[in-house]
């Protein structure tokens, strides 16, 4: 069949850029046309399950109204974020919130404190975590452990465990009639209540202990395979000359294992702190310290704020994301597979 | 072995370590590999040691001190799955027919005639048998493992087979998990506030877990020579699609196995998303776990939690029959 026979509205679709990518005519052609057609699926996913929901989220964020209708523009629930953020840090803070706040008065630092929490916590279970995964990893990965295969196992079994599961496996280990707290305080003949992680009041330093080892229990597994990773791409050749030519273990490590997986480890500190901060069902059932997620809980469910809500969620929201690909992108990071 | 000079940007620079080992390194030389492998193994502990203690306390009467006390019982796994009756009627997992007697039928208000309030003479609900629930969960999240398959796999050999502009990007975007549970939570109250939440939750189940079978499916389709197996098949006389589904794809099936169990499980356990999504409809699985571990006594939350265990013990064995080591396969981000 020639061209002749079809339509001339056809004929002027195939003409156009998108027409030629619907009915290419070149073996080049075909090939843009079967990788569109393989990238649709996940693109129409992408666009109703993640876009359009965020746009609305942007939009109800700097809306006036959002209860029924959404209506209205407004920087208000932004001014109060920054304001609130402003105003937790220290000495000039205050000054600062002022200047910034709707009333012209410093306003409560509560979201300042939230997010601080967030990145102050997030930072430390992940150098945490990292460096038990590379102990881990190093383990699994260079010795000839027995049955490595379900060591493997073992340890990432917990990744299938949401983080309400997680929280409750503290309850078990820390928890008042928790099998480590009823041990320790046999041990020293203290009472339990006094020794236990989980049920102290939030933000105690042992309530913030119980939730760091809760947090721990889920990112030590994503650390440690990360690492894995990185580890299973080393030259031991290189290591078994340092070992030959007389280097310590601890030297060869230090240099001649070491400098080959820092960039992996660049990047699992990367990808387990975004872990660290997307963890909320540890948090909600240990209710131990106010994080950023834990705040969503409360806007959503209690105060039902939805454009402060959506304003710190989209803040939250651009923060991983750039801090992701920014540091994967300038730093020597790699994410090995 | 590689030739030196082809190796520069992993060449070691610095000073030259002593020859003679410090104390230190004597010490390493002697201990380090028992340390490390005590800390590996202290880990494993941390890391199992509840999941076991948890199951085993399940089937036991009473848990006050180190140990559980008391005699053996089911009672506890009978209370979570709701075959027993219990104080304060558990409504566990039930929700799809889930129908809770009104406690105030009506008020009769007439004039001239005092108020008259008709009470429901029962406490009374019915509701859907919790295995009939979970059963409900489990099919939610094959629909999201479908959606995946469908989404996953092609976007999986798009990355891994094709050379073009942007594919880093994409590869990037489809292996990531973007955006966290509750962020999407929250952006879908308002977009989809009249969808069902059985469709709400399928949608955010199929986004939130896609890394996990793009990574699962190209880990396959890179130990493939695609481009050798694509052009032999157009060669005999395959069209590109048929050898795409039938060449392929069957070749690529430990992946999108593995890939299809490790996105359902992550997917019935889903509990960020779900919990603020979730509205009305059949109750998901984790929603289920979360009263339990708020809700109810400790020994009862944790044979509702024994019952999740057991799922993730026949998905681990059967990734490990798969020749996967359980949960490690790309599950890692």
């Amino acid at each position: 069949m020639s061209t002749l026979d079809e339509s001339t509205l056809l004929g002027r679709i195939r003409g156009t850029r998108p027409g030629r990518l619907v009915f290419p005519t070149t073996e080049q052609g075909r090939k843009r046309r079967r990788i569109a057609a393989l990238a649709v699926p996940f693109f129409a996913l992408a666009t109703f399950g993640a876009f359009l929901p965020l746009v609305k989220m942007f939009r109800i964020s700097v809306s006036e109204q959002f209860l029924f209708e959404v209506q209205g523009w407004t920087l208000a629930p932004y001014q109060r974020l920054f304001a609130s953020i402003a105003a937790f840090v220290p000495v000039v803070g205050t000054d600062i919130s002022a200047a910034i706040a709707a009333g012209g008065e410093a306003v409560n630092p509560v979201y300042g404190k939230t997010i601080w929490n967030s990145l102050w916590f997030g930072a430390i279970t992940t150098v945490s975590s990292v460096t038990v995964g590379i102990a881990v990893a190093h383990g699994l990965e260079k010795y000839d452990l027995p049955r490595k295969g379900l060591l493997v196992t073992l340890v990432s079994f917990p990744i299938s465990l949401p983080g309400i599961v997680a929280a409750f496996m503290m309850i078990v280990l820390f928890g008042q009639t928790g099998f480590l707290t009823n041990f320790f305080a046999v041990l020293s003949g203290t009472e339990p209540v006094d020794l236990q992680l989980t049920g102290q009041p939030s933000g105690t330093t042992l309530a913030i202990l119980g939730l760091f080892f809760g947090y721990l229990y889920s990112m030590i597994p994503r650390a440690t395979l990360l690492l894995r990773g990185t580890y299973a791409e080393v030259n031991t050749d290189a290591e078994e000359a340092a070992r030959a030519l007389g280097a310590t273990p601890l030297q060869t490590f230090r240099h001649v294992t070491l400098p080959q997986i820092r960039p992996g480890i660049v990047g699992a500190l990367i990808l387990t702190f975004r872990t660290a901060l997307a963890i909320f069902g540890t948090v909600l059932v240990l209710k131990a310290l106010s994080v950023v997620t834990f705040r969503f809980d409360q806007l959503v469910k209690v105060g039902f704020e939805l454009n402060i809500a959506s304003a710190l969620a989209a803040i939250f929201f651009l923060f991983t994301v750039l801090f992701t690909f920014l540091s994967l992108r300038y730093t020597s990071a790699e994410v090995a597979r | 072995m590689s030739t030196p000079g082809a190796d520069d940007a992993t060449a070691v620079t610095g000073e030259v370590p002593d020859r003679e080992p410090s104390r230190l390194g004597r010490l390493s030389a002697r201990y380090g590999r028992s340390l490390v492998t005590a800390l590996l193994l202290v880990t494993i502990l941390f890391l199992i040691g509840p999941v076991l203690v948890t199951f085993i306390a399940s089937f036991f009467e009473n848990w006050t001190g180190i140990l559980p006390s008391g005699g053996l019982t089911l009672r506890n796994w009978a209370q979570a799955l709701g075959v027993a009756e219990t104080v304060g009627a558990s409504r566990g997992l039930g929700g799809f027919w889930t129908f809770v007697a009104p406690d105030v039928l009506f008020v009769l208000d007439l004039p001239l005639l005092p108020e008259l309030t008709l009470f429901f003479p029962f406490d009374f609900y019915v509701q859907t048998p919790i295995p009939m629930a979970l059963g409900f969960s489990v099919l939610l999240a094959l629909l999201g493992v479908f959606i995946n398959l469908l989404v996953g796999v092609p976007i999986a050999y798009a990355v891994t087979r094709y050379d073009f502009t942007g594919r880093r990007l994409m590869n990037t975007f489809a292996v990531l998990p973007i955006v966290p549970g509750i962020i999407l939570g929250i952006a879908f109250l308002k977009t989809y506030p009249d969808l069902p939440s059985v469709i709400a939750l399928v949608l955010g189940y199929s986004l939130l877990k896609i890394p996990y079978m793009v990574l699962a499916v190209q880990s396959s389709f890179e130990s493939m020579d695609l481009r050798q197996m694509e052009e032999s098949a157009r060669s005999l006389g395959a069209s590109w699609t048929t050898t795409f589904l039938r060449v392929i794809v069957p070749g690529a099936k430990q992946g999108i196995i593995s890939g299809s169990i490790i996105c359902w499980t992550l997917a019935a356990a889903e509990f960020n998303f779900s919990y603020v999504v979730y509205s009305s409809g059949p109750r998901p699985f984790s929603l289920f776990l979360f009263e339990n571990i708020s809700n109810n006594p400790f020994l009862r939350a944790a044979a509702a939690i024994s019952i999740y265990f057991i799922i993730v013990a026949v998905v681990t064995a059967l990734l490990n029959r798969l020749g996967e080591n359980g949960f490690s396969v790309g599950g890692v981000r």
